[in-house]
């Protein structure tokens, strides 16, 4: 089953060439669902037990592959995002079969990168869902892709070959008998040396969720991919970086993470802070919502480099569904250049004649500015809780974003959504047919969860009670 | 010794029967018996022979390295088939002379000694620079021209280097050298070192590490593409193996050249990925990158050969399919053998989508990430010398690969974006061509995902601890 869920994508990606034009939007569609309903079902079972074989047994390389409480909630967002994605892609874009076929491949890679526990395996689903992200942006992107194209491949590799060398290293010093995380564990690496290798893993890490000084790929990513967003849900949903630093490092790099924990956190809450000043004057709506992606991920950073029980909770919760909103807002930003053809923050009246799709995208800026009900408070909330009881003035600096990310969401809303329509503009039809869907379902989700958190919590806890039990308390 | 037998065989048949027969005939012909070569090659795995007291030697290093030589020749005949009309290249002595210089990789290969290591070398050279020059072309004779008067320059070395450790132990063959050098009981130490860092000169004209690798961008962009698909690949690999047998093996415990081998590959890490990361023209690109790629293969001499034997083994198969696919796709689709400028390549999806695909794989192959095989292949050498010990080394090399991927990325991405220019390529099919890009991509993908299927052949250490034979 478990193979069926990650595999499911890929395989469909690529018989999706062999389907007939006229079908192909269906047949994407009905694996994403599939894929869907795979992870509910997984849901429904209490996840997906360990597994594993020997791949390269030379090597020491192992298939081994888990769908746990956290694997399974980012699994199941992931795959309900691709789900939507692939709706409004077969709706929006002509001729769509490659970019399915894209974004089915990058879901494999992402469902990958949870299920993964190993960390040779890690790596490969790691780099495997860089490449449609690449040709997403080299296809469908706009007029300066091939620097943006350029920055983001060289910041990622870059990243990740110190990664792969850490890994390496890991396994050596360690003198553990394969890559697989319990192999790992039990074959820790201590004192400088781990400090050595933590940087390395924390390259990778840090580009991808990302961290101050190497977030500069992520607004040329967005800001250069295609109108409609579709490729922008696969690039918020590629920010794994978070889960990769809670996965592994934090059980294999503990005296590290507590030792760089100041240094680390304050990254993470200046990153919040900084990407939300200039969020603030971007008025490009996919620029500003990079931005504010930036933003909430400096926040889960946080989360993570706090060691505490509560803010790691919350930032896998955060990293979890910003996915969705975020995503969501993606897509309205597409769907706003649809009809007014930019995506200007400056266009002014929309709401006279587009109501659904303002209010609909109203309701995401709230759920993404952290109002209380909707998802995003839940998970802002849980990690300033906890990054309070280790570093109160950081929580404040942090704590300072949710006020900002107010002022740049509501500013740019409403010189969009209201004010004046201009005079001579063209008229913006409002939502239709399966528009409805593509905004709603992941509202829908946003309220639900805001509401009713428990059930998504159950499936955070006890992970992260584990995994930090793991380290022998005192934290 | 059959399956240097068969290709010689075959070489001298394939001299012979040019004069009576078409050349299509002669290349089914070569085809043939390298197929021969490599059955028999199989036949002798794990058998372990040795001929003429031990100076040619079957074991399995020289059986796995045999068989990616002739996967290569393999390949090149195949594109040979359709292009050397083209590229002016359909005599049959052209095959002649790629079977005598395929026989003479295979003696490196399965060399015992230094002076049979010398003469397949030589055998190899002066066979790669007729290839070279075959080509009734002005930047085809230069080319040729480069590469004979340096290959001449770097055989010199390495004879000389012979000479010298001849001198310090007293004897030619790897066995002997390696128990003399065991515990460094050698009359003349001096005179040993000079003559390793001599041998590691002359080699590293041959491999193109730098600073030695000047010939190469000229050679491989100046000659017809078919013949840089082979030069760079089985000429390569066979070079590398020389140097698998005598410094992993021979020589090992010889102080001073593995220091002197670290500042050479330091060099030919950075100057081949920073020298292509800014070439404007395709074949040119793949020069420098074969040469950055000589610098991670070198990563994998300087471990300890039980990892490094194994990890330069998977490599160097992986490097010649992916290096082969890529040229193989540009001699099919180029207009003239100066191969494409990277600007010709915009669009190329939307007019030859299989062979731009093909292309994109080898590239991504080519720049190590998964699941295609170079990844591991990258990953096999890392490992080997960061168990040595070298950190930084590595380091270095992992910096590069991120140079390596923006060059490779952008000939690979601009394929991939729309272009309203009419098309530049070559029109047509080209079946055989078409086969070897198959067997490229193909074996880089299955390679990449089931990489057991060849690295569990060669990972038994004990394989490895023979090099300099017994």
């Amino acid at each position: 089953m478990i193979h069926f869920f990650i595999f499911l994508p890929v395989l469909a990606s690529l018989l999706i060439f062999l389907v007939p034009v006229r079908w192909r939007e269906e047949f994407a569609g009905a694996a994403a669902g599939l894929t869907l309903a795979g992870g509910l079902w997984s849901w429904s079972v209490g996840g997906l037990s360990y597994y594993s074989v020997p791949w390269i047994p030379a090597l020491g390389v192992t298939y081994s592959v888990q769908m746990d409480g956290v694997s399974l909630l980012l699994g199941i967002v992931t795959a309900f995002m691709t789900l939507i994605a692939i709706i409004y892609a077969g709706k929006r874009i002509p001729n769509p079969g490659t970019m399915l076929s894209l974004i089915l491949m990058m879901e494999t890679g992402l469902l990958g990168i949870y299920a993964a526990r190993d960390l040779v395996l890690f790596y490969v689903f790691f780099e495997d869902a860089l490449i449609p992200a690449l040709l997403m942006l080299a296809i469908y992107g706009k007029a300066n892709r091939m620097a943006a194209l350029v920055k983001f491949a060289a910041y990622t590799l870059f990243g990740s070959l110190l990664m792969l060398i850490s890994i390496i290293g890991l396994k050596y010093y360690g003198g553990s008998p394969t890559f697989a995380l319990v192999d790992l564990q039990a074959h820790p690496v201590t004192g400088t040396l781990q400090t050595w290798l933590f940087l390395g893993f924390l390259a990778a890490m840090a580009v991808k969720l990302p961290l101050f000084p190497m977030h500069a790929w992520l607004p040329d990513f967005h800001a250069q991919n295609h109108d409609s967003g579709v490729a922008d849900v696969m690039g918020t949903l590629y920010k794994v970086g978070a889960y990769g630093l809670f996965r592994f490092a934090v059980v294999l790099f503990p005296d590290a993470m507590l030792e760089l924990r100041p240094i680390l956190m304050g990254l993470a809450a200046f990153t919040a802070l900084y990407a939300a000043w200039i969020a603030f004057s971007q008025t490009d709506w996919k620029r500003l919502l990079a931005y504010a992606g930036l933003s909430h991920m400096g926040f889960v950073g946080l989360g993570i480099f706090s060691m505490n029980e509560t803010a790691m909770i919350g930032a896998l919760f955060l990293l979890a569904f910003q996915n969705i909103y975020t995503g969501a807002l993606f897509l309205a930003a597409g769907m706003l250049q649809e009809r007014v053809g930019s995506l200007s923050t400056k266009v002014g009246g929309i709401m006279t004649q587009a109501g659904a799709l303002s209010g609909m995208t109203m309701t995401l800026w709230f759920a993404s500015i952290g109002v209380p009900g909707l998802v995003g408070f839940v998970g802002e909330f849980s990690i300033l809780l906890g990054a309070y009881q280790v570093s109160p003035w950081l929580a404040f600096i942090a704590g300072l974003t949710t006020i900002a990310a107010a002022a740049y969401g509501l500013t740019a809303f409403q010189t969009t959504y209201w004010q004046v329509r201009p005079a001579g503009a063209v008229l913006a039809h409002d939502l239709r047919d399966l528009d409805w869907l593509i905004l709603g379902a992941p509202i829908a989700v946003s309220i639900f969860f805001g509401v009713y958190s428990g059930p998504a919590l159950a499936l955070v806890q006890p992970v992260v009670r584990t995994w930090m039990a793991g380290l022998g308390g005192g934290l | 010794m059959l399956p240097i037998l068969i290709t010689l065989l075959g070489a001298i048949a394939a001299t012979l029967l040019g004069f009576f027969l078409p050349r299509r005939a002669i290349t089914v012909i070569s085809m043939v018996t390298l197929v021969l070569s490599g059955v028999s090659m199989v036949t002798l795995w794990n058998g372990g022979l040795t001929s003429f007291n031990g100076s040619l030697q079957a074991d399995n290093v020289a059986l796995s390295i045999g068989l990616i030589i002739l996967l290569g020749s393999l390949m090149t005949l195949l594109v040979s088939f359709d292009t050397a009309a083209r590229a002016k290249l359909a005599f049959p002595e052209f095959d002649a002379l790629l079977l005598y210089a395929v026989t003479g990789t295979l003696l490196i290969a399965f060399s015992g000694d230094l002076v049979t290591m010398l003469i397949g070398l030589e055998v190899m050279s002066l066979s790669g620079y007729v290839i070279a020059t075959l080509q009734n072309s002005r930047r085809a004779e230069e080319a040729g021209m480069k590469y004979f008067l340096l290959g001449a320059v770097g055989s010199a070395t390495l004879i000389y280097g012979i000479a010298l450790v001849y001198g310090a132990t007293g004897t030619f063959s790897y066995v002997g050298i390696r128990d003399a050098t065991a515990g460094l009981q050698v009359e003349n130490i001096s005179l040993l070192v000079v003559g390793a860092l001599l041998l590691l000169c002359g080699f590293g004209f041959k491999v193109a590490l730098a600073p030695f690798h000047q010939w190469t961008p000229d050679l491989y962009s100046g000659a017809p593409t078919v013949v840089g698909l082979f030069l760079s690949t089985v000429v390569k690999v066979a070079a590398f193996a020389g140097m698998l047998r005598v410094f992993g093996g021979a020589m090992q415990n010889v102080p001073a050249w593995a220091s002197v081998m670290q500042i050479l590959i330091i060099a030919t890490i950075v100057i081949g990925n920073l020298g292509a990361l800014f070439q404007t023209n395709f074949k040119r690109l793949m020069a420098y990158s074969a040469v950055a790629h000589t610098g991670f293969l070198a990563l994998a001499l300087l471990a300890n050969p039980a990892t490094g034997g194994p990890a330069l083994t998977y490599y160097l198969l992986v490097y010649t399919l992916m290096t082969a696919g890529a040229f193989a796709v540009l001699a099919a689709l180029q207009r003239t053998e100066e191969g494409f400028s990277l600007d010709d390549m915009r669009g190329l999806f939307y007019r030859h989508p299989a062979y731009a695909v093909a292309l994109a794989v080898c590239l991504a192959s080519l720049a190590g990430l998964p699941p295609f095989a170079g990844f591991m292949g990258k990953y096999l050498a890392f490992q080997a010398a960061f168990q040595a010990g070298y950190v930084g080394l590595t380091l270095i090399a992992a910096m590069g690969s991120v140079a390596a991927l923006i060059y490779y990325l952008r000939p690979a991405m601009l394929m991939f974006m729309h272009d309203r220019t009419p098309a530049r390529e070559y029109p047509g099919e080209r079946t055989p061509t078409t086969a070897a890009v198959v067997l490229g991509v193909v074996g880089v993908t299955v390679l990449g995902v089931l990489p057991n299927l060849a690295y569990g052949l060669v990972a038994n250490p004990a394989i490895w601890t023979v090099l300099a034979g017994r």
